[in-house]
């Protein structure tokens, strides 16, 4: 059994390398296309040729495209995407110390989306054309239909006329001294320093935005758990325990919920991708300044390097989302685990 | 309760148990009826629409930022322009959005998830290869390189959108051919010495229609939903041309006072994807297929 | 008079579907006394299964009881409470689930099935089991049916179990608190005929035992004779005839009940068919043919599986060879590797005087051999018409398109069907006309071999005698020469000039079927015949002798 978890995962690991790889090659080979010289946007318009020469030769920019492609790859391993063009900082720093707001606030939304879309799919499942069904299923086509930036703004403006005190930007009140470390999450470090007023002020304000992001998947989870329930409803097993009289809760939040599991899941890791996507709107209308803060006025700003760095943090950060699902289907499917050794 | 006595099962037909499905879901009817009003609308804008000329660029200080009222339904922008004529013509950059990005996406997506699924060995492997790595870009994230590389405009955009959403028609007709393939029917016309053209298209691609077009329907949404949230970040289609997206994000800097700014637009975009959502939806139960 | 234990009186029962009312059990009523055998036998959709849905009370959300009452013990469970009713599942009746492949849910082990189902109806029992005396309890139970690591057994999930052996566990889940009545529907279908005849004689042993009441559904009338003493036929949701086993099967009151008594073929005595043996030179000739399936690992070693081990066999132009065994014995890959569809591993295949090297064959070769598959549900392309089907061969044969009418016309009648059919879809064919498009499809391309795999096996007795007939008809007609694939023994002995039986890749025995089934050589071919359900005692005498080791050996299925 060992094994086969083992060739499964190192399968998987070798297609998402290889994944990881061509996309560093066509976001490099789509940098290069770009009309604009990375040395004069890195200099301005004021600079002369010479120094622009000067700067490309600096830049490398000067070598074969293998070559520079090479050497790319080579410090994008270790870490070392290059530096900015606009503030010529080096990007990975910047990024590491953005990084941890958007995970915050990424973690917090799959924590909501699952805590409501979940229950909602199997009450939804069981309740069946009915009003209860009915209300459900029209919030989860509202959550698939409505632009994440429209709830976004709705969700501020009910905040800024209806509910007194509420924070509309940021991630924490600027009055508070925050907590150091150790893991940038606010609301994990105030708890470990025992500091409840930061925990608060960070719940408040990370509740809107999580909200607004969670919306979409909520929908789509929704829907695909209820169908899925459905779906295994009128298979043989259910049959099976029904003709023993084995009581319908535990047909439904044992047997049913389980499989029903496995297709939300599944989806789960698209879903990621379009998550990391809405991200950039929601971190924009919030002023969260996380790290999609930080690719957005990147890519308005042109800055190459930063961009590249950019898609492949979250091209990254898709595929681990996606191994953690895998090792999660695994676990609960175990049809997939004999598949694949057999 | 009285009933028609059954017919032998055999004479229900598919058509007539797919067209009673439709017809008993009235958020389908209702979805329907809003692609069918929004459609109407684009095409005959310049017919509909109270202030045509508002949708270039007009500027009308005295009327800017007026409510709602009798003359303005939705009120107007910063520089006193009719915002009802311009989400009437936004409709219209939407739906070309839409047009030009599945007309080539889906038939170029159906086209390369056939040949994967119907053929084994080398091409479904480099198909599915390339088409898991298209995958695993976050598609907006994708887009705004795109459009960052490019200069911000409709065609653009378009292009960006459509470089990256062929691959879910890829994926939905290669699962669904390549099940189709394996079925004995295929086997047999091949038996019978047809040829792979007449298998592709005339033995597999009939099966795989109905998911392509609920599939298609439900896209139609998502990519006026994507377009939207490409202009919206300042990286879609540029003023004056009246796009939603960028009318959102133009009205959001008159927050919380000129809501209607931001909301006409934004209810106007939710209007259309909850039309084709709605509708592809009715059309999903209809053909009992997956998408 | 006495109570009986299950008294059917009356049972209207329609479904709602699609704004029509079909009304799919008519009037039924049926006994079953204290300890009686019952079996209630139809074809497909007569209505059998819907009865047991409705003496459970699992009947899907638009089927509704009309009228008529479900007396168990004297009590009508139709008006019982709910609660009441739900105690009963499990304890009162039981039931043997038909497909075994389904009836587990995919991702929870066996185990915790077993236990569930035990834990619950404990409780309506107003029993508070502990769960080390369940497991104890499911544990004896499982080894009453023949599984003999129970422990094995439990912590599996249903993948990982062979038909067979879920067939048996789902036994034993109707065992779990002795009912009084078992209900058994069609148990064993799904599995080949050695596993389902152990299946049959341990549900039997089980009912004789415990001195159970049982009401068989099944379709198979050979079954029939083995498992009830009382049997009801019905048709079109209404039972046409009743009567004891005996008088019933040898004197039937209604033409329909003859009909299936009769289209069952005989497997030994006076009634069976010998098809003459045919002496021309061989169409396929197959030379120490291996084929290994390998299949490759990152970590770890892949394993390789020999799906036909050492095969050499000759078929004589004009004759209806029969490729007898169970599932996974490899019969099928011999057929495809001679349609050329794959390649041999090892060894020579020549077909019509070519030898096949691999796969690659011309369009005119390909068209020598024709296949007619088993399920006619899949044969056909659910999108295209008839006429559409069929002109594809004629198409790629170079026919030019003026003639296909003319063509395709005369290939329906070739086939009994109407004109007409030429613009019918599948879904408005039933299975056996299906099956006839199929054959109409094969001929078009003017074969001079066609493939049967297990042509009839998916259509009902009734309608399996009449493709027969036609198969046999076109062999006359045409001199085609078929390559009969199937499991079917009795249906094999009357169809067949020669056969060949397969085990695990090896042919064990060939031969005519005069001197294969009265003088069988090889144990598993004498297995195999024994296990082969027979509508006659005398039949049943007739067949050979084989010791219980000897049926332990071969069963592929083998008990854990």
């Amino acid at each position: 059994m060992n094994t086969t978890y083992l060739d499964v995962l190192v399968r998987r690991m070798i297609g998402f390398a290889g994944v990881l790889f061509i996309l560093s090659l066509m976001i490099f080979v789509l940098a290069r296309v770009v009309p604009g010289d990375p040395a004069r946007i890195a200099l301005g318009p004021s600079a002369t040729q010479a120094q622009v020469e000067a700067m490309r030769q600096e830049m490398g920019l000067d070598q074969p495209v293998i070559v520079q492609y090479a050497d790319y790859l080579t410090g994008a391993l270790q870490g070392d995407f290059g530096r900015s063009l606009i503030s010529g900082k080096p990007v990975m720093p910047e990024i590491m110390a953005l990084l941890p707001a958007t995970l915050e606030l990424v973690l917090v939304t799959l924590l909501i989306m699952i805590a409501v879309s979940v229950p909602l799919g199997v009450v939804t499942a069981r309740y069946r054309n009915t009003w209860i069904d009915n209300t459900g299923r029209f919030f989860s086509i509202v959550g698939v239909t409505m632009p994440s930036f429209l709830f976004a703004i709705l969700l501020q403006l009910v905040a800024a006329n209806f509910i007194a005190d509420w924070p509309l930007l940021g991630r924490v009140s600027h009055t508070l001294d925050l907590p150091p470390g150790p893991t940038g999450l606010l609301l994990v470090d105030s708890l470990l320093h025992g500091r409840g007023d930061v925990f608060v002020s960070a719940l408040k304000h990370i509740l809107f935005p999580a909200l607004a992001l969670a919306m979409a998947g909520i929908g789509q989870v929704t829907r695909i758990t209820r169908s899925a329930m459905i779906e295994h409803q009128r298979r043989d097993h259910v049959l099976t325990l029904k003709s023993f009289g084995v009581p319908d809760r535990v047909i439904i939040f044992r047997y049913l919920l389980k499989l029903s599991s496995i297709a939300p899941l599944t989806i789960m890791g698209l879903e990621f991708a379009s998550l990391i996507g809405n991200a950039f709107v929601v971190e924009l209308v919030f002023s969260w300044g996380g790290f999609a803060s930080y690719g957005l006025e990147a890519i308005l700003q042109k800055d190459l390097n930063a961009v590249m760095a950019v898609v492949l943090v979250s091209g990254f950060f898709f595929i681990v989302a996606n191994l953690v699902i895998d090792v999660a289907l695994l676990v609960i499917d175990p049809r997939l685990r004999f598949k694949e050794a057999r | 309760m009285s009933l028609a006595a059954a017919p032998e099962p055999q004479t229900l037909t598919t058509r007539y148990m797919a067209w009673y499905r439709f017809t008993r879901n009235p958020a389908a009817v209702i979805g329907g009826l809003m692609v069918v009003s929004v459609v109407l609308a684009a095409v005959f804008a310049p017919l509909i629409a109270p202030y045509p000329d508002h949708v270039g660029a007009v500027v009308d200080f005295r009327n800017r930022h007026a409510p709602p009222s009798a003359e303005h339904w939705f009120g107007t922008d910063k520089v006193g322009r009719d915002i009802l004529t311009r989400v009437v013509f936004g409709f219209r950059v939407s739906l070309l959005l839409v047009i030009g990005v599945l007309g080539v996406a889906v038939p170029v997506g159906a086209a390369l998830g056939l040949l994967a699924g119907y053929f084994s060995g080398l091409v479904e492997r480099i198909i599915t290869g390339f088409t898991n790595v298209m995958l695993a870009i976050p598609p907006l994230v994708m887009a705004l390189a795109i459009g960052n590389v490019l200069e911000p405009n409709l065609v653009n955009a378009m292009l960006a959108i459509t470089l990256l959403w062929w691959t879910w028609h890829a994926r939905l007709v290669y699962r669904v051919s390549k099940s189709i393939a394996m079925e004995d029917y295929i086997e047999a016309a091949r038996l019978a010495g047809a040829s792979h053209w007449h298998v592709l298209t005339r033995e597999i691609l009939p099966n795989c229609v109905s998911v392509i077009s609920v599939k298609t329907t439900l896209d139609a949404a998502f990519v006026i939903l994507f377009g939207a949230t490409l202009s919206f970040l300042g990286l879609g289609v540029k003023p004056p041309t009246p796009d939603l997206g960028s009318m959102v994000a133009d009205g959001r800097q008159f927050l919380p006072e000129m809501w209607w700014g931001v909301l006409a637009p934004g209810f106007a975009i939710f209007y259309a994807t909850l039309g084709f959502n709605l509708l592809g939806d009715g059309l999903r139960d209809m053909f009992d297929v997956e998408a | 008079m006495v109570q009986p234990l299950l008294d059917i009186a009356g049972l209207n029962v329609a479904f709602h579907t699609y704004g029509y009312r079909a009304h799919v059990l008519k009037d039924v009523s049926l006994t079953i006394p204290e300890g009686g055998r019952v079996a209630l036998i139809g074809e497909t959709g007569s209505g059998k299964s819907v009865t047991a849905k409705t003496i459970l009370g699992t009947l899907p959300a638009n089927a509704a009881v009309e009228s008529g009452a479900v007396r168990f013990a004297g009590r009508d469970v139709l008006t019982l409470p709910e609660a009441e009713r739900d105690a009963m599942k499990g304890t009162a009746f039981s039931i043997i689930m038909q497909d075994p492949l389904s009836s587990f849910n995919p991702v929870f082990r066996i185990g915790r099935h077993l236990d569930d189902v035990m834990r619950f109806a404990d409780r309506r029992l107003g029993r508070a089991s502990k769960e080390q005396e369940r497991t104890r309890q499911i544990h004896a139970v499982l080894r009453k049916v023949q599984l003999s690591d129970p422990e094995r057994i439990c912590r599996a999930y249903p993948a990982q179990l062979s038909g067979g052996m879920r067939q048996r566990v789902l036994i034993a889940l109707a065992l779990l608190h002795q009912p009084r009545l078992l209900i058994a529907d069609e148990p064993g279908t799904a599995l080949d005929v050695t596993t389902q005849d152990e299946i049959m004689k341990l549900i039997n042993r089980l009912v004789a035992e415990n001195g159970l009441s049982l009401l068989m559904i099944t379709h198979n009338l050979g079954v029939v004779r083995q498992m009830a003493d009382d049997i009801y036929v019905m048709r079109h949701g209404e039972i046409v005839e009743h009567g004891a086993l005996r008088t019933l099967f040898t004197a039937p009151r209604q033409d329909y009940t003859r009909q299936l008594v009769e289209a069952i073929p005989p497997l030994y005595g006076p009634q069976v068919t010998d098809q003459p043996p045919v002496a021309t030179p061989p169409i396929v000739e197959l030379a120490g043919v291996w084929k290994t399936f390998r299949e490759r690992r990152l970590i770890g070693r892949g394993s390789a599986h020999d799906a036909v081990r050492d095969v050499s066999l000759s078929i004589r132009q004009g004759e209806i060879f029969g490729l007898a065994g169970e599932s996974g014995s490899g019969k099928t890959t011999v057929a495809r590797m001679i349609m050329g569809l794959i390649g041999p591993s090892a060894g020579t295949i020549s077909v019509a005087g070519t030898a096949l090297a691999g796969t690659v064959r011309s369009e005119a070769f390909r068209r020598l051999t024709q296949i007619v598959y088993q399920n006619p549900g899949t044969s056909l392309n659910p999108k295209r018409t008839v006429g559409q089907t069929l002109s594809v061969p004629l198409t790629f044969s170079g026919l030019e398109r003026a003639r296909h009418g003319e063509r395709i016309t005369r290939l329906l009648r070739q086939v009994d069907l109407a004109p007409h059919y030429v613009s019918k879809y599948p879904h408005e064919l039933s299975g056996g006309q299906k099956q006839r498009v199929a054959i109409a499809r094969a001929l078009a391309a003017n074969p001079k071999i066609i493939v049967l795999d297990e042509p009839t096996s998916a259509l009902d007795v009734s309608v399996q005698k009449n493709v027969i007939a036609l198969l046999q008809r076109l062999r006359d007609e045409l001199g085609l020469t078929y390559l009969f694939i199937s499991h079917d023994l009795s249906l094999m002995r009357n169809f067949c000039s020669r056969i060949a039986i397969m085990l695990k890749g090896e042919i064990v025995e060939e031969g005519e079927p005069k001197s294969v089934f009265a003088a069988p050589e090889h144990p598993y071919t004498r297995a195999l015949i024994a296990a082969v359900p027979v509508m006659a005692e005398e039949e049943e005498r007739m067949k050979p002798s084989v010791s219980l080791e000897e049926r332990r050996r071969f069963l592929v299925d083998a008990v854990a």
